[in-house]
Protein backbone atom coordinates (compact mmCIF):
# COMPACT_ATOMS: atom_id res chain seq x y z
CA UNK A 1 0.00 0.00 0.00
CA UNK A 2 0.71 3.80 -0.52
CA UNK A 3 1.33 6.76 2.11
CA UNK A 4 2.08 9.75 1.54
CA UNK A 5 1.76 12.26 4.12
CA UNK A 6 1.56 16.14 3.74
CA UNK A 7 2.25 18.84 6.25
CA UNK A 8 -0.98 21.10 6.24
CA UNK A 9 0.25 24.00 9.19
CA UNK A 10 0.51 22.37 12.35
CA UNK A 11 -1.47 19.54 10.92
CA UNK A 12 -0.21 16.36 9.55
CA UNK A 13 -2.04 14.56 6.96
CA UNK A 14 -1.47 10.83 6.00
CA UNK A 15 -3.12 9.56 2.52
CA UNK A 16 -3.10 5.99 2.83
CA UNK A 17 -3.98 3.99 -0.85
CA UNK A 18 -4.50 0.34 -1.68
CA UNK A 19 -5.41 -2.92 1.02
CA UNK A 20 -4.92 -1.95 4.37
CA UNK A 21 -4.78 -5.40 6.33
CA UNK A 22 -2.17 -7.88 7.83
CA UNK A 23 0.15 -7.59 5.11
CA UNK A 24 0.57 -3.70 5.03
CA UNK A 25 0.03 -2.78 8.69
CA UNK A 26 3.79 -3.45 9.60
CA UNK A 27 5.07 -0.60 7.33
CA UNK A 28 2.06 1.47 8.20
CA UNK A 29 2.72 1.31 11.80
CA UNK A 30 6.59 2.18 11.46
CA UNK A 31 5.86 5.08 9.71
CA UNK A 32 2.75 6.33 11.98
CA UNK A 33 5.30 5.74 15.13
CA UNK A 34 7.74 7.96 13.39
CA UNK A 35 5.60 10.93 12.38
CA UNK A 36 4.08 10.89 15.96
CA UNK A 37 7.13 10.84 17.50
CA UNK A 38 8.65 13.62 15.52
CA UNK A 39 6.21 16.28 16.71
CA UNK A 40 5.63 17.15 20.14
CA UNK A 41 1.72 17.21 20.09
CA UNK A 42 1.08 15.45 16.98
CA UNK A 43 -1.94 16.20 15.17
CA UNK A 44 -2.72 13.72 12.51
CA UNK A 45 -5.36 13.35 9.57
CA UNK A 46 -5.39 9.81 8.19
CA UNK A 47 -7.35 10.66 5.19
CA UNK A 48 -8.99 6.74 3.67
CA UNK A 49 -10.23 8.01 0.78
CA UNK A 50 -8.46 5.24 -1.34
CA UNK A 51 -8.20 2.80 1.24
CA UNK A 52 -9.78 -0.39 -0.26
CA UNK A 53 -9.84 -2.67 2.25
CA UNK A 54 -9.43 -2.94 6.35
CA UNK A 55 -9.17 -6.11 8.28
CA UNK A 56 -8.51 -6.09 12.12
CA UNK A 57 -5.08 -5.51 11.91
CA UNK A 58 -5.39 -2.43 10.56
CA UNK A 59 -7.82 -1.52 13.02
CA UNK A 60 -5.18 -2.30 15.73
CA UNK A 61 -2.92 -0.24 13.82
CA UNK A 62 -5.18 2.72 13.78
CA UNK A 63 -5.87 2.24 17.71
CA UNK A 64 -2.11 2.29 18.48
CA UNK A 65 -1.22 5.49 16.42
CA UNK A 66 -4.35 7.07 17.82
CA UNK A 67 -3.37 6.09 21.09
CA UNK A 68 0.44 7.39 20.99
CA UNK A 69 -0.87 10.91 19.57
CA UNK A 70 -3.03 11.39 22.76
CA UNK A 71 -0.21 10.22 24.87
CA UNK A 72 1.22 13.93 24.06
CA UNK A 73 -1.87 15.57 23.94
CA UNK A 74 -2.41 15.33 19.98
CA UNK A 75 -5.08 13.23 18.36
CA UNK A 76 -5.44 10.77 14.89
CA UNK A 77 -8.26 11.43 13.09
CA UNK A 78 -9.78 10.05 10.84
CA UNK A 79 -12.03 11.09 7.08
CA UNK A 80 -12.93 10.45 3.81
CA UNK A 81 -14.45 6.69 4.62
CA UNK A 82 -15.75 4.33 1.98
CA UNK A 83 -18.89 2.74 3.22
CA UNK A 84 -18.10 -0.80 3.44
CA UNK A 85 -14.48 0.64 5.89
CA UNK A 86 -16.82 2.80 7.68
CA UNK A 87 -19.45 0.08 8.48
CA UNK A 88 -16.28 -1.92 9.84
CA UNK A 89 -15.61 1.05 12.51
CA UNK A 90 -19.58 1.25 13.21
CA UNK A 91 -19.39 -2.76 13.94
CA UNK A 92 -16.46 -2.96 16.44
CA UNK A 93 -17.47 0.76 18.05
CA UNK A 94 -14.43 2.21 17.11
CA UNK A 95 -16.51 5.18 15.56
CA UNK A 96 -17.12 6.16 19.15
CA UNK A 97 -13.59 6.15 19.49
CA UNK A 98 -12.19 7.94 17.00
CA UNK A 99 -13.06 11.18 15.66
CA UNK A 100 -14.37 10.71 12.11
CA UNK A 101 -14.64 13.31 9.46
CA UNK A 102 -17.03 12.66 6.11
CA UNK A 103 -14.02 14.88 4.45
CA UNK A 104 -10.46 16.46 5.21
CA UNK A 105 -11.65 19.93 4.99
CA UNK A 106 -14.17 18.62 7.67
CA UNK A 107 -11.65 17.03 9.82
CA UNK A 108 -9.29 20.08 9.83
CA UNK A 109 -11.99 22.92 10.13
CA UNK A 110 -12.61 20.83 12.92
CA UNK A 111 -9.10 20.76 14.39
CA UNK A 112 -8.85 24.53 14.23
CA UNK A 113 -12.35 25.20 15.96
CA UNK B 1 -28.37 -21.29 -11.37
CA UNK B 2 -27.39 -24.40 -9.44
CA UNK B 3 -24.55 -24.67 -7.05
CA UNK B 4 -20.15 -23.46 -7.93
CA UNK B 5 -17.65 -24.68 -6.52
CA UNK B 6 -14.46 -23.04 -6.65
CA UNK B 7 -11.41 -24.68 -4.65
CA UNK B 8 -7.65 -22.97 -3.70
CA UNK B 9 -4.52 -23.92 -1.85
CA UNK B 10 -2.62 -20.52 -1.25
CA UNK B 11 0.39 -20.38 0.84
CA UNK B 12 -0.53 -19.38 4.29
CA UNK B 13 1.00 -16.26 4.75
CA UNK B 14 0.02 -12.84 5.07
CA UNK B 15 0.94 -11.35 1.38
CA UNK B 16 -1.50 -13.88 -0.78
CA UNK B 17 -4.20 -13.76 1.13
CA UNK B 18 -5.47 -10.60 -1.33
CA UNK B 19 -5.99 -13.96 -3.80
CA UNK B 20 -9.34 -14.27 -2.02
CA UNK B 21 -11.40 -10.92 -2.33
CA UNK B 22 -10.17 -11.13 -5.89
CA UNK B 23 -12.03 -14.95 -6.33
CA UNK B 24 -14.91 -13.94 -4.11
CA UNK B 25 -15.45 -10.60 -6.16
CA UNK B 26 -14.91 -11.93 -9.06
CA UNK B 27 -17.75 -15.30 -8.50
CA UNK B 28 -20.49 -12.19 -6.99
CA UNK B 29 -19.86 -10.16 -10.20
CA UNK B 30 -21.74 -12.82 -11.69
CA UNK B 31 -24.71 -13.74 -9.83
CA UNK B 32 -28.34 -11.62 -10.59
CA UNK B 33 -29.68 -11.68 -7.21
CA UNK B 34 -27.91 -9.80 -5.03
CA UNK B 35 -29.22 -6.48 -3.94
CA UNK B 36 -25.94 -4.66 -2.11
CA UNK B 37 -22.86 -6.58 -4.26
CA UNK B 38 -20.21 -4.00 -3.12
CA UNK B 39 -21.15 -4.33 0.70
CA UNK B 40 -21.74 -8.10 0.81
CA UNK B 41 -18.58 -8.81 -1.25
CA UNK B 42 -16.55 -6.84 1.21
CA UNK B 43 -17.73 -8.31 4.35
CA UNK B 44 -17.26 -11.57 2.72
CA UNK B 45 -13.97 -10.57 1.83
CA UNK B 46 -13.55 -9.84 5.13
CA UNK B 47 -14.82 -12.59 7.02
CA UNK B 48 -12.50 -15.17 4.83
CA UNK B 49 -9.46 -12.79 5.32
CA UNK B 50 -9.94 -12.44 9.29
CA UNK B 51 -10.35 -16.29 8.94
CA UNK B 52 -7.17 -16.96 7.04
CA UNK B 53 -5.40 -14.29 9.26
CA UNK B 54 -6.11 -16.56 12.27
CA UNK B 55 -4.78 -19.51 10.15
CA UNK B 56 -1.51 -17.89 9.66
CA UNK B 57 -0.83 -16.25 13.10
CA UNK B 58 -2.15 -18.98 15.54
CA UNK B 59 -2.36 -22.64 13.60
CA UNK B 60 1.19 -21.77 11.53
CA UNK B 61 2.15 -19.44 13.64
CA UNK B 62 3.23 -17.13 11.22
CA UNK B 63 6.01 -19.65 9.41
CA UNK B 64 4.89 -18.98 6.45
CA UNK B 65 5.57 -22.22 4.93
CA UNK B 66 2.14 -24.05 5.12
CA UNK B 67 -1.28 -23.84 3.16
CA UNK B 68 -4.71 -23.47 3.53
CA UNK B 69 -7.30 -24.92 1.44
CA UNK B 70 -10.42 -23.31 0.45
CA UNK B 71 -13.51 -24.39 -1.05
CA UNK B 72 -16.36 -22.02 -1.70
CA UNK B 73 -19.38 -23.30 -2.43
CA UNK B 74 -22.00 -20.95 -3.67
CA UNK B 75 -25.68 -22.32 -4.09
CA UNK B 76 -27.87 -19.68 -6.05
CA UNK B 77 -31.14 -22.14 -5.66
CA UNK B 78 -30.32 -22.05 -1.79
CA UNK B 79 -29.06 -18.32 -2.07
CA UNK B 80 -26.44 -19.18 0.31
CA UNK B 81 -22.46 -19.25 0.88
CA UNK B 82 -20.53 -22.08 1.91
CA UNK B 83 -16.71 -22.01 2.78
CA UNK B 84 -14.56 -24.25 4.21
CA UNK B 85 -11.19 -23.64 5.32
CA UNK B 86 -8.29 -26.89 5.77
CA UNK B 87 -5.10 -25.79 7.48
CA UNK B 88 -2.48 -28.61 8.64
CA UNK B 89 -1.24 -26.09 11.58
CA UNK B 90 -1.82 -26.15 15.49
CA UNK B 91 -5.40 -26.47 16.85
CA UNK B 92 -6.90 -23.43 18.18
CA UNK B 93 -9.66 -23.48 21.27
CA UNK B 94 -11.95 -21.51 19.84
CA UNK B 95 -13.89 -21.84 23.34
CA UNK B 96 -11.18 -20.00 25.29
CA UNK B 97 -11.71 -17.17 22.69
CA UNK B 98 -12.40 -14.16 24.35
CA UNK B 99 -15.07 -11.50 22.92
CA UNK B 100 -14.07 -7.98 22.80
CA UNK B 101 -15.04 -5.81 25.24
CA UNK B 102 -16.68 -3.05 22.67
CA UNK B 103 -16.70 -0.30 25.29
CA UNK B 104 -13.34 -0.60 25.88
CA UNK B 105 -10.84 0.90 22.95
CA UNK B 106 -8.78 -2.30 22.26
CA UNK B 107 -5.58 -3.25 20.11
CA UNK B 108 -6.74 -6.98 19.56
CA UNK B 109 -9.26 -9.30 19.43
CA UNK B 110 -11.59 -8.02 17.04
CA UNK B 111 -10.79 -10.85 14.34
CA UNK B 112 -13.03 -13.70 15.79
CA UNK B 113 -15.96 -10.83 16.51
CA UNK B 114 -15.80 -9.97 13.07
CA UNK B 115 -16.35 -13.33 11.50
CA UNK B 116 -19.36 -14.03 13.59
CA UNK B 117 -20.99 -10.46 13.05
CA UNK B 118 -20.76 -10.94 9.17
CA UNK B 119 -21.28 -14.36 8.80
CA UNK B 120 -24.84 -16.70 9.81
CA UNK B 121 -22.42 -19.38 11.15
CA UNK B 122 -18.93 -19.95 12.41
CA UNK B 123 -18.12 -23.85 13.07
CA UNK B 124 -14.46 -24.66 13.94
CA UNK B 125 -12.92 -28.10 14.15
CA UNK B 126 -10.22 -29.61 15.04
CA UNK B 127 -8.20 -32.08 14.36
CA UNK B 128 -4.57 -34.13 14.87
CA UNK B 129 -5.27 -34.30 10.97
CA UNK B 130 -6.61 -30.98 9.58
CA UNK B 131 -8.45 -28.13 11.34
CA UNK B 132 -11.64 -27.01 9.85
CA UNK B 133 -13.61 -23.71 9.47
CA UNK B 134 -16.66 -23.78 7.95
CA UNK B 135 -18.37 -20.52 7.52
CA UNK B 136 -22.27 -20.34 5.95
CA UNK B 137 -23.55 -16.86 4.69
CA UNK B 138 -27.40 -16.71 3.73
CA UNK B 139 -27.55 -14.54 0.75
Amino acid sequence: MNLKVEQKDELTVVYLEGRFDAYSAPDVNSQMESLSEKQETPQLIVNLQDVVFVDSTALATLVQAMKRCRQKDGDLRLSDLKQPVRMIFELTRLDRAFEIHVTEEAAITAYRA
Amino acid sequence: MGQTVINLDIPASHKHLNVLGASLGALFERVDFLTDREMLTYNMELALHETCTNIVEHAYQSKEDGRIRVSITLSETDRQLVIDLYDKGISFNITEAKEPNLDEVQIRGYGLFLMRQLLDEVIYTPSKVENHWHLVKNL
